[in-house]
């Protein structure tokens, strides 16, 4: 695995060092000095909040939302029960930064979660981690013993009466447990499905608290900001994209793996970072933010930058910051047939559109995959895409629209070459 | 002027002469009667006569006591019963025309998803009791079974403009 | 108070109301099939979805809370575009067997398929198939059929209280399944037939018999538990063809407990009495109504005259009407007897109140109470459905505690238990009532010695639960204990001291309107022999408190008149069987709990030459040569029997003071509850019903250290001993039951040789 970092999750980070996740490495590094400042100087968490904000961090689970509004969504004046949780639930295929945040950077995680603990007001933190990485399950339980063992975690941290119990929490693997809803009926103990929002988790969270949910990356940036400054971290990136990012970069690459750039990096750098094309082959498409993004065609991406403006302005996605490149060789309709099948599998049956939808989409197109194509299949594609996208309780129902229509929008004659031939137009 | 004309005409038997050339016409035109029952006209594959039960060639019988025909009766002449079978399908245990009260229009035809009751070309059938025309399941689907060949004929002949 | 605008109208709407109660108010229909009002919020259908101005995309007016000023729009084309597509989803995977589906001609999704589907499906794919599941003998499922609502799913787990089906699976696999290897066991269970908006749950011994098209919807009362629900019956052809819930909030909401639901299938059993039978000589002869009534009125006048009016008694079960008791009452009392008694079960008379028992306030501000102490019932199977308001109350925050012989689970939170055994609940109740007065501090009335009670932690927070806005409520296995008066009377002096209110939970359709024509008035009738015995309805073996006393008394008196719907079970005792009509038969009366007069029709000619009793007891009266048996309808004998307002006449409140008194406990003591699904004659031949796990055979049940003591196990089987009479039984242990005590079911054909419901018992292993 390739890790390639001008960024600040990683940032000196020795991943060649066998125990470069514990905390004596962590602490070399300056961690937990951010919390050790607050702590002592009793910094007001309204203060903390105007930092991240100010930082211009946005969500890094996919949707990109301001992270410091969304801790100021939390009920005023409340008293109570507040909760916070760490979404490690990485199911969006190509997407595996957060797997690596926490194989070499824990820390960076729970750090994060007890500086957010102390902006928020929230007592019990949980970090739910997919069942499919348990050893790394298992070790952030150990760091969390190393924390608590530090002072930093626990009752009373640092010797204050600041107060942050922290659990790490594993489930068994349903994509559709990394929503945020679905992923706190997963931690309540049932059946992994997304609630109807509102109300939205900052009021009717976990157990009926607020909660605040964020994603592992979000958290692991939270220690270097307030370390350095709101403004600095903006700087690293463009205004409206501030900071740096870590991207997956996965598929016909010669160097597949996470790369932390600033935002805003062109796709071209990154693609060179990532060792340029495998065997020479050329570019053909690039997936910019994980399955669920729009596919956009090699021109398109060649000019594109690494940022949320701009690859949003370009019709597709930064999601979670999952690269997947496809050379020439790829077969469009397979590939979509591939994702197609991905949401159809993972939909959780619980809401009428994406039940049925899901299965509907992944049946024609494999039906064209296989030669069995008709000529109003893909006007019939679009218009079931059109009857799930905005009408499902949760976003797995545009995740599973938005890639058949990026497919139908810049690819549309490969669909038609294989409904009229009965096979590949590559290959 | 118009008196005189029809005093002429009566007088030479005029009207009498066009009868007679009437006729005369018809004496010598092909005959249409035809010698019944010995000869019979042609019938079109259309004809709606005696109700029958059909059966899937397997011999199951089609009637899945679905009771539309029932339903859409405009006679009230069907009378079905139902229950679960033992191999747990949905069958009459009664199905009942009372032919005295049929109207033939066919609706008990259109109605039925499974084409399990048909109307038959046949017409030929009497009772000397009214309930002689009173026609049970087993006498409908008899109907079926020995008309089976002839039922199909007509019904293909028909399909395509249904 | 917001406002808000449906398509184009408007109107105002409590803050927290979404748009489906905002439209649902202006009378505009949405489309839905998840959305129930009586069941939480799944928004999962997504057929409500709407149109609301400045919102981008269609949102389910199910789900979605009303905000001021907001405009929605539910016919749009925006949201018929969003409607239509959701319904394309639901159709393509749903199977076109509609001529074969019980639900055809009821359907929801058929009725809105009309208004939203098209005419073709582009569907071409293969189509899902889903393995159906055994919900039991009550439910049949096609579960290819089922739209994933999970109506029924929430219907388990938030009504019924335990939640016994789920959606198990992910994706297009999802499928309401039980639990491995279980069926859906709850008392309401068949409500979900009713919920389920397709034919995926349909009523088993319906299933296949008529289309809905067919049948008459009449109204009607259920005749079993007190609580006097509101029917629908269908009928076709003079046959009732099932039993549907006829929505009355204040009663059973529209709900249905399965007893109600199922038990019609008894109306068409085989062993209904179509004619009239004489015993002669040992032989059952058929005969016509003159000659019967007339024997009838001879024997019963020769036997008056011959052996005095105290010879002659007559029985009623309670769930008889009151056009029904009152006539029997009447020519009893042409015939100078006084001995009419409808308290079959009861064991102890000496409690005399103001008024007929009732539960002291209406159903629904039952619910409304701060805290419950329910005493001596086992209320999901007593009163299935007031079980379940309570049950919804005691989530809301009401505080509901349980005095029981045995640990029920009510599926509801529970505020406090006292669980003793059956001797001991007036001991229990009392320790109760000394916390009351400690915390109080008062004193017990005179009549109640609370000297040697010790009050325990448990009976003080019970005390402490109740306030002047709580009820306490006598059950069934109260009214049937041998110190009924004891326990009634402690629970009124608990009542008058914590200002909460009595309640007597009526164990029958007619128990409350029995009390208010009199029909109870002599007290245990086997007491003295009797030569002549008249049985309305009553199968001695199965309604009475003591089924060997109450057989040896029928069977010692010299003649027997049944009024009976059914010849089976009587016929070992009685002399005559005149077949009377079951409640859809005839037009009468019953007074449920709360002590409100429901009046119901006959829904369909009676059975063969069966006559409704306050018709043959007319007659009986016209025979006998009495005056004023000139009643034209049933109507005029309500209207005399229930004159004036029936309110000023309940009362709980005693009479005359009982003396309570603390007694020791010894032995072994039975505990005999009657089993839901033997309450009465329609029930007992109800076959679904007698294949549900509630009806299994009763057995000798007791707790672990019980068993021990008897050196039993459980599998074994035993001999049960009390006064009089033995049974065999198989042995099972029972961890809910208190030391002591022994459980053996009554009311069922293997008890019927024991004696009291609650008397001592002896038991020994057997062969």
């Amino acid at each position: 695995m390739t890790v390639y970092v001008k960024g600040i999750v990683f940032e000196n980070v020795d991943f060649d060092l066998p125990r470069c996740w514990s905390i004596d490495q962590y602490i070399q590094r300056g961690g937990y000095a951010a919390l050790k400042k607050i702590v002592a100087e009793k910094i007001a968490p309204e203060a903390v909040i105007e930092e991240v904000k100010a930082s211009g961090l946005r969500g890094r689970g996919g949707a990109g939302f301001p992270t410091g509004l969304k801790w100021t969504f939390l009920p005023k004046g409340y008293v109570g029960q507040k909760y916070l949780v760490c979404n490690t639930d990485e199911g969006e295929p190509g997407t595996f930064k957060d797997r690596d945040i926490l194989a070499y950077n824990p820390h960076a995680v729970i750090e994060g979660m007890i500086l957010a603990a102390w902006a928020t007001g929230a007592t019990v933190g949980y970090n739910y981690i997919h069942g499919e990485i348990f050893e790394l399950y298992q070790q952030f339980e150990a760091a969390i013993e190393e924390a608590r063992a530090a002072g930093f975690l626990g009752d009373n941290i640092l010797g204050s009466s600041f107060s942050f119990q922290l659990h790490a929490h594993h489930g068994y693997g349903a994509y559709i447990c990394g929503e945020e809803s679905a992923l706190l009926e997963s931690i309540e103990g049932k059946k992994g499905q997304p609630r109807y929002k509102p109300p939205f988790p900052a009021v009717v969270g976990l157990y009926g608290k607020p909660t605040i949910i964020n994603n592992t990356e979000t958290f692991a940036s939270i220690p270097w900001i307030l370390r350095n400054s709101g403004q600095e971290f903006q700087a690293l990136g463009k205004p409206n994209s501030g900071g740096t990012k870590l991207f997956s970069v996965s598929g016909h690459v010669n160097r597949p793996g996470n790369y932390e750039i600033p935002l805003g990096t062109p796709f071209a750098e990154l693609l060179d970072m990532a060792g340029g094309m495998r065997g020479g082959k050329k570019l053909k498409a690039v997936i910019p933010g994980g399955s669920s993004a729009p596919v956009l065609p090699a021109d398109i991406a060649m000019n594109l930058t690494m940022d949320f403006d701009a690859i949003a302005k370009a019709g597709s996605m930064l999601g979670s910051g999952a690269v997947i490149v496809m050379d020439e060789t790829v077969c469009m309709v397979k590939a979509l047939e591939r994702l197609s099948y991905f949401y159809f599998e993972e939909s959780c049956g619980q809401c009428t559109p994406c039940r049925e939808g899901t299965g509907w989409l992944y049946r024609i197109v494999h039906r064209i995959e296989h030669g069995e194509g008709r000529p109003e299949d893909l006007e019939l594609l679009a218009s079931i895409g059109d009857n799930i996208a905005g009408r499902t309780i949760c976003a797995l129902g545009d995740a599973a629209v938005l890639p058949v229509r990026g497919m139908l929008k810049h690819f549309r004659d490969e669909f038609e070459y294989h409904i009229a031939n009965k096979r590949c137009l590559v290959g | 002027m118009e008196k005189i004309l029809r005093l002429i005409k009566t007088f030479l038997l005029w009207e009498l002469l066009q009868g007679l050339a009437v006729t005369l016409r018809h004496l010598f035109a092909p005959a249409i009667t035809v010698q019944y029952p010995e000869e019979k006209t042609p019938l079109s594959p259309r004809f709606r006569g005696l109700h029958a039960q059909m059966r899937y060639d397997d011999g199951e019988e089609r009637c899945i006591a679905c009771k539309l025909c029932e339903a859409v009766c405009p006679a009230m002449a069907i009378t079905i019963e139902s229950a679960e079978r033992e191999d747990g399908s949905r069958r009459t245990t009664r199905y009942d025309i009372d032919l005295n009260k049929c109207i033939y229009c066919g609706f008990c035809e259109e109605a039925c998803p499974v084409d399990a009751i048909v109307q038959t070309p046949i017409f030929e059938y009497h009772g000397e009791k009214q309930s002689d025309l009173y026609y049970t399941k087993p006498m409908l689907l008899a109907i079926g079974d020995r008309y089976r060949d002839d039922i199909l004929r007509c019904k293909a002949a028909d399909a395509k403009y249904r | 108070m917001l406002e808000i605008e449906i398509d184009g109208k408007k109107t105002t709407v409590a803050p927290g109301s979404t748009v489906m109660d905002a439209a649902r108010a202006l009378g505009v229909h949405i489309p839905h099939f998840c959305y129930h009002k009586k069941l939480s919020i799944a928004a999962s259908c997504r057929m409500c979805l709407v149109e609301v101005e400045k919102a981008p995309k269609p949102l389910p007016a199910c789900a979605t809370p009303v905000t001021a000023g907001m405009v929605v729009k539910t016919h749009s084309n925006a949201a018929v575009t969003a409607q239509k597509g959701v319904m394309e989803f639901l159709l393509i995977n749903h199977p076109l067997d509609c001529p074969i589906c019980d639900q055809g001609g009821e359907c929801h999704l058929q009725d809105i398929a009309v208004g939203y589907g098209a005419g073709e499906s582009r569907y071409r794919e293969e189509k899902r198939i889903v393995p159906n599941k055994d919900l039991g003998p009550l439910i049949t499922t096609e579960m290819t059929r089922c739209i994933h609502c999970s109506r029924c799913v929430r219907f388990t787990e938030e009504v019924a209280g335990y939640q016994e089906l789920g959606l198990a699976h992910r994706g297009e696999h999802s499928e309401v399944m039980p639990f491995l290897g279980k069926t859906v066991n709850s008392e309401i269970s068949g409500n979900v037939i009713d919920l389920c908006p397709v034919g995926a749950l349909t009523s088993k011994p319906f299933r296949y018999t008529v289309r809905a098209w067919e049948l008459s919807r009449r109204k009607s009362i259920a005749p079993h538990d007190g609580l006097g629900s509101n029917l629908i019956v269908q009928v076709k052809n003079h046959k009732v063809m099932r039993v549907l819930p006829l929505e009355n909030e204040a009663i059973n909401e529209c709900w249905l407990s399965d007893r109600d639901r199922f038990s019609y299938e008894a109306l068409n059993s085989a062993s209904r009495a179509t004619k009239p039978q004489v015993k002669k000589d040992g032989q059952w002869i058929e005969t016509d109504w003159q000659s019967a009534l007339e024997l009838v009125a001879g024997k019963l006048k020769d036997t008056v005259a011959a052996h005095g009016r105290d010879s002659v008694a007559a029985l009623a079960t309670p769930n008889s009407t009151v056009e029904e008791l009152f006539m029997l009452r009447k020519l009893m009392a042409g015939l100078g007897v006084e001995q009419v008694e409808t308290r079959l079960r009861a064991a102890d008379f000496r409690l005399h109140t103001a008024g007929a028992t009732w539960l002291g306030q209406s159903i629904a501000e039952l619910a409304q109470s701060d805290a419950v102490l329910v005493i001596g019932s086992n209320i999901r199977k007593e009163q299935p459905l007031l079980a379940q308001r309570l049950r919804q109350s005691a989530k809301r925050g009401m505080k509901l505690s349980v005095l029981n012989p045995a640990r029920y689970d009510l599926l509801a939170p529970l505020a406090g238990e006292l669980i003793v055994r059956p001797d001991q609940m007036v001991e229990a109740l009392l320790t109760v009532l000394k916390a009351a007065c400690e915390a109080a501090g008062k004193t017990a009335p005179a009549h109640i010695d609370l000297s040697s009670i010790e009050v325990c932690d448990a009976s003080r927070s019970i005390a402490a639960t109740l306030t002047a806005h709580s009820a306490i409520l006598l059950g069934n296995l109260a009214a049937h204990h041998p110190r009924y008066a004891e326990l009634h009377a402690a629970a009124a002096a608990l009542a008058e001291l914590s200002g909460a209110k009595l309640g007597v939970m009526s164990e029958a359709a007619n128990t409350v309107g029995a009390q208010l024509i009199g029909a109870e008035t002599s007290g245990n009738l086997f007491a003295s022999p009797k030569k002549a015995l008249i049985l309305l309805n009553a199968e001695v073996q199965f309604d009475c408190h003591n089924a060997t006393e109450a057989l040896a008394a029928v069977r010692a008196a010299d003649f027997v008149v049944a009024l009976n719907p059914f010849a089976d079970g009587v016929k070992d005792y009685a002399d005559v069987i005149l077949p009377v009509a079951p409640f859809t038969e005839t037009s009468g009366t019953f007074v449920n709990m709360e002590g409100r007069a429901q009046s119901f029709n006959g829904v369909v000619r009676p059975l063969g030459e069966t006559r409704p009793a306050w018709k043959v007891l007319r007659v009986l009266g016209n025979v006998l040569g009495f005056n004023g048996f000139d009643y034209e309808s049933s109507e005029a004998i309500r209207d005399e029997a229930l004159a004036g307002d029936i309110a000023p006449r309940l009362s709980n409140a005693l009479k005359a003071p009982v003396a309570v008194k603390a007694q020791a406990a010894s032995g072994l003591v039975r505990l005999g509850e009657v089993p839901l699904y033997q309450l009465d004659a329609l029930t007992r031949r109800a076959p679904a019903l007698q294949a549900t796990a509630d009806a299994a055979e009763p057995a000798l049940r007791a707790n672990a250290a019980t068993l021990a003591g008897l050196s039993l196990k459980a599998g074994d089987s035993a001999c049960a001993a009390q006064a009089g009479g033995k049974a065999l039984l198989c042995v099972r242990e029972d961890t809910t039951l208190p030391d002591g005590v022994i459980h053996i079911a009554g009311s069922h054909p293997l008890t019927t040789g024991l004696g009291g419901l609650f008397a001592p018992v002896t038991v020994e292993r057997a062969g």
